[in-house]
């Protein structure tokens, strides 16, 4: 009959059919509510995490083969980095830096890229007296510390001419020390450095998002397959497909259960990124004016929040594809599972690689995996997360992710309707794709 | 005007499960599609509506093919119930109404008329699930019904219902009939078929075997049926082994005689009454429809026999005990 059928309007009618139905249901209220409270606890776990961690100290590691230098960049660096805030209680207030002396700058260097030193500052006297201080630390020569300890190395050098100021001061002038920043291991956003705070706000958000996006495709593919096989088993499918194609039944449980998932989504995450947006002000409230800092939406952009929702959009419709066609497939939702398996191994396959990306890897493996459908909706989200993107490997991978659903489309509808029909039979692999091919 | 069935063939793999398939249906016409468990009629069902194609021949409906037809031209009542479990009964309507094309308000009101028509109006706002078989049998044939279809493809209709509703479903054919659409239905139940159609197509695994006018083929056929009641209601089975007697079936209201075209009649009513028994009934007509079933057919297995209604009755071959 009518295999010309236009998608709409019946794909819209079994698109707020699947969605009402979903939404109403009080199981996915509680479900809602139970969710929205852990992501809410999650959200202002890091401020109970700060509050337990108030006491802890920053090393900064002074290395210098003068140990009167050493001593005297202690000095210094320890007051200006050590300054209590106005709103202090002096009685209860400890220094946030610990300055020491290293002997060694390969060990510092190593301490540093552990994480135990926060920076390393090497004094050095060139032979015409002026000082050369260098810092390494991971962060940018803009951060806050970065530019007191500017600050410090002049005063340094200030301390140091006094001190070996001879009574004829006249033949020794006053050299301003010189000051360099070396950044170790720094993250970027287009070729500009980002700070301490944004690499470790981007790197949790990407593990957020990266992890969302997987519970995402997984669950709530599930539910679209759940959604197709279920109505396999309670027979509604016989009547189902007199009144509409498989393209409109297809497109409308993927886009009635995606929505659906999408609302529980945002009433999960709604809640928790107000929390997080307004961390800051909570962690002010609770902990005092001295310890806010680090906010962790700091890294976010416009930009980055477009690329997550093309990203998880085309991800999920990829997936969701694939679970409907999977779910038409089996007689009973119980079926579901074991046949799920591989697809749900190919999601936290992407998740894997995803997370390598976010370590900053950039191998071959994570650059081919940010191009390629189905991995690339986590990976390419993961590097543009925590690294530099050209724009032209972003319009490649969407393109190829476009491709992909348009063509699972087609297969999955093919698959759709022949399994729809399909009852009492276990599917094998060779059934899947006389089904997709079967024009 | 009709539904032309044009050399349709479909293959499952190995299996045939319809073989250059033809006949025609009347427009206007209640026609019954008449065959053993797996003869192809939910096959033919399902090519004409589009769920599955035909290797070759094609479908027509008053002359169209029916690929170029709106979706809407057919209702279907599939043999597999099934609703929405969790949907309420008029929602669900609604939303099927929708489906084809009805605007909700008229679907509404369509859906509650057609809900007190069948008794159920009290149901309208329940859930599926909560309902009994019967009750979510007839909302199924609401939901087929709704749109008001040309034509009504039905698989096995009567299956489930009791004889009240079995009453309201043939009133709603007639009616339907009467409205110029066309009803087309498979079913076990022979009596129900002879009731309701005009004409019927007998298949055997995917062939037509006989089809026409049900009249036509009693007729054609040359066979006779005679029923015969006695006092005390003992079963007559030695009656099967007359000569001329085909096959007899003993029920509560008698026995009941399928006669070869050259059987005599009156030497049967005179071996009974040579036999000492008080004849109260002796009536000779045409062959039931299910006696043209089993000639073309074949007698159905058990399970059939089951599914063919609720009081199989004990049936021989000529020759048979009973």
């Amino acid at each position: 009959m009518s295999r010309r059928d236009p998608l709409l309007p019946n794909a819209g009618i079994v698109a707020r059919r699947e969605y009402r139905d979903r939404t109403r249901s009080p199981l996915f209220l509680a479900s809602t509510l139970v969710l929205a409270a852990i992501a809410m606890l999650v959200a202002i776990a890091p401020i109970a995490v700060r509050y337990l961690d108030r006491q802890t100290v920053t090393r900064i590691a002074i290395v210098s083969a003068d140990a009167d230098l050493a001593q005297r960049a202690v000095s210094i660096a320890d007051t200006l980095l050590n300054i209590p805030p106005p709103a202090a209680d002096l009685a209860h207030w400890s220094k946030p830096y610990l300055v020491e002396v290293l002997a060694d700058a390969a060990v510092a260097g190593r301490l540093l890229q552990d994480g135990n030193l926060g920076a390393v500052m090497i004094a050095q006297r060139r032979p015409s007296g002026q000082l050369d201080i260098a810092l390494e630390t991971k962060e940018g020569p803009t951060s806050a510390r970065s530019q007191v300890l500017s600050v410090a190395a002049f005063g340094i050098g200030v301390l140091d001419w006094s001190a070996r100021l001879p009574p004829d001061a006249g033949r020794d002038p006053f050299m301003t020390p010189t000051y360099r920043v070396d950044q170790v291991n720094g993250a970027s956003d287009g070729g500009t450095p980002l700070d301490t705070r944004q690499v470790a706000s981007r790197y949790v958000l990407g593990i957020m998002f990266v992890i969302l996006l997987l519970i995402s495709i997984v669950v709530y593919g599930m539910w679209v397959a759940t959604g197709v096989a279920s109505e396999k088993s309670s027979r509604v499918m016989e009547l189902m497909i007199s009144a509409a194609s498989p393209g409109q039944m297809l497109t409308g449980k993927v886009v009635g259960i995606g929505s659906a998932g999408l609302t529980q989504y945002a009433a999960i995450a709604g809640p928790a990124l107000v929390l997080l947006a307004f961390q800051d002000r909570i962690a002010s409230a609770i902990l005092g004016p001295d310890w806010v800092g680090g906010a962790p939406l700091g890294g976010l952009t416009p930009a980055l929040l477009v690329g997550y929702g093309v990203f998880f959009l085309l991800g999920f419709v990829l997936f969701a594809l694939i679970y409907a066609a999977m779910g038409s497939f089996v007689s009973r939702p119980d079926d579901l599972q074991t046949l799920s398996l591989p697809l749900s191994l190919l999601a936290m396959t992407g998740y894997l690689v995803a997370i390598v990306a976010l370590g900053g890897g950039t191998g071959t493996m994570v650059l081919l995996a940010s191009y390629l459908p189905p991995f690339s909706p986590f990976v390419m989200l993961a590097r543009l997360m925590v690294s530099a993107v050209q724009p032209w490997e972003v319009v490649l991978s969407v393109g190829l992710l476009v491709l992909a659903i348009a063509v699972v489309a087609v297969a999955a509808t093919r698959m759709y309707a022949a399994g729809v029909l399909l009852y009492g039979q276990r599917p094998g692999l060779r059934t899947f794709i006389a089904a997709a091919r079967r024009g | 005007m009709s539904l032309d069935i044009d050399h349709v063939t479909k293959r499952f793999g190995a299996t045939t499960a319809l073989d250059r398939l033809t006949f025609e249906v009347g427009r206007g016409e209640v026609f019954g599609f008449l065959g053993a468990n797996g003869a192809g009629k939910t096959t033919t069902m399902r090519i004409c509506l589009g769920i599955i194609r035909a290797d070759s021949g094609e479908i027509r409906w008053e002359g169209q093919h029916t690929a170029d037809l709106p979706r809407r031209t057919w209702g279907y009542l599939p043999e597999e119930r099934g609703l929405h479990p969790r949907m309420g009964v008029l929602d669900q309507l609604v939303y099927f109404g929708s489906l084809f094309g009805e605007p909700r308000d008229r679907a509404k009101r369509e859906a509650l008329a057609w809900l007190r028509r069948f008794r159920i109006a009290d149901y309208a706002g329940r859930r599926a699930e909560e309902l009994s078989k019967g009750n979510q049998q007839k909302v199924q044939f609401i939901a087929a019904v709704l749109h008001d279809p040309e034509v009504l493809l039905m698989d096995e209709p009567f299956t489930g219902l009791d004889p009240v509703n079995l009453i309201l479903l043939r009133e709603a054919f007639t009616e339907l009939r009467d409205r110029g659409r066309t009803l087309i239905f498979s079913t076990h139940q022979m009596e129900a078929a002879e009731a309701l159609c005009e004409s019927v197509a007998i298949v055997d695994h995917g062939r037509l075997v006989a089809g026409g006018r049900v009249r036509d083929l009693k007729r054609a056929s040359g066979r006779r049926t005679l029923r015969i009641a006695v006092e005390g209601d003992a079963p007559s089975t030695w009656l099967a082994t007359l000569p001329g007697v085909d096959a007899g079936r003993h029920d509560a209201n008698g026995t009941e005689l399928e006669l070869s075209p050259s059987a005599d009649p009156s030497g049967i009513l005179a071996a009974i009454v040579g036999s000492g028994a008080a004849v109260t009934r002796f009536e000779l007509g045409e062959p039931s429809l299910e006696a043209l079933f089993i000639e073309h057919v074949g007698r159905p297995s058990d399970d059939e026999a089951v599914l063919a209604g609720e009081a199989a009755p004990s049936s021989v071959r000529a020759g048979s005990p009973a």
